[in-house]
């Protein structure tokens, strides 16, 4: 997954739910380097009683707000999603740079 | 909260006995004839049948997993966020300076141990139907986990290492936790951590039962042998009004 253009991570997730590996296995994808570079990373965890929806919301450089839900996609599959718009972002960076 | 704490039978010792043998033969060499030693008298390696080598890694980890759920009362379990090496460090100090140690799981072989801990060996040899697929805590090894564990069951210890794990945020952070023989998720945790720790809470009991023994429980508790006693003892007058009587 390309974590490059991510500018802002809200996972919202229960842990005990099926959403859990789709949720750490994303949080984990991102280097801790990135942290330091000032991408905000924001986890809420749930419990079974809470109301809360489980989500991934991912807001990128430019603004772009995109949000999956966890229970139905795997992870392969919303890191497939985010990659789309991300390859968009490195080629205008490789673009604009040349 | 005041269930039984299990405590390690001789057998068991023994294991992890080994355990600690098996791990120093790892580290060094030098140390492999004084703990070949120290295991003789116990050592059970020869009959004992594990489905991996029983020098192996594997079969060395799922000993050690068995080891760190039954000697520790309370085992919190968090999502490890791949620290840099500092960070890891400086919690891992923090996290010891409050009673805990953090341990890196790796989730295969503890959801192993987690399938086989009924049985009185995780590392035998079992076939699929004997185990048990619906341990509480299963759902909890998908992606990077760590455990800390207390060996003292102490609701003070789990409240330190959570306001503290609290400014970790994403890095490191709590999913589930086991107390005693209860699994338990973040809000029971937040519950538990707010509770005195057991010896006051068996101090709370044993009050309550003694303001309650003021009211009656003693005396409900004597009465039955009192009337019994009181029966008798009106009995024997009667035997003996009529001894005198004759």
């Amino acid at each position: 997954m390309i974590t490059k253009f991510f500018a802002k991570v809200v996972v919202r997730f229960n842990p005990f739910g099926t959403e859990a590996k789709t949720a750490r296995l994303l949080l984990s994808a991102i280097p801790p380097a990135q942290r330091i570079q000032g991408a905000q990373i924001q986890n809420e965890v749930l419990t079974s009683d809470s109301v809360k929806v489980p989500t991934v919301k991912i807001t990128f450089k430019d603004k772009t707000e995109m949000e999956v839900d966890p229970r139905t996609t795997s992870f392969q599959e919303i890191s497939n999603i985010f990659d789309r718009h991300s390859r968009k972002l490195s080629l205008k960076e490789s673009i604009e740079n040349s | 909260m005041l269930e039984r704490v299990r405590f390690l039978d001789g057998r068991s010792l023994a294991r992890s006995l080994n355990i600690v043998g098996r791990f120093n033969r790892y580290r060094s060499v030098g140390l492999l004839l004084s703990t070949r030693q120290l295991t003789n008298g116990v050592d059970c390696d020869a009959e004992r049948v594990t489905a991996k080598p029983i020098d192996s890694r594997k079969t060395f980890l799922v000993d050690s997993y068995k080891h760190l759920m039954e000697k520790n009362s309370v085992v919190l379990f968090l999502h490890y966020n791949n620290l840099l090496k500092h960070e890891d460090h400086h919690y891992r100090s923090q996290i010891e300076q409050l009673g805990g140690k953090l341990t890196i799981l790796r989730n295969n072989l503890f959801k192993l141990y987690l399938k086989n801990s009924h049985l009185e060996d995780p590392c035998a040899p079992v076939k699929s139907k004997n185990q048990s697929k619906r341990h509480p805590l299963l759902p909890l090894f998908k992606g990077p986990t760590a455990a800390i564990a207390f060996p003292e069951t102490n609701p003070k210890d789990v409240a330190n290492v959570l306001k503290l794990l609290e400014k970790a945020q994403d890095k490191l952070f709590v999913v589930g936790a086991k107390v005693e023989t209860e699994s338990y998720d973040l809000a029971q945790l937040n519950k538990y951590k707010l509770l005195p720790d057991k010896t006051a809470l068996q101090g709370q009991l044993l009050g309550l039962l003694h303001t309650l023994s003021g009211a009656g429980l003693v005396k409900t508790l004597e009465s039955a042998s009192q009337s019994l006693y009181l029966t008798l003892s009106s009995h024997r007058d009667n035997v003996k009004s009529e001894g005198k009587d004759d």
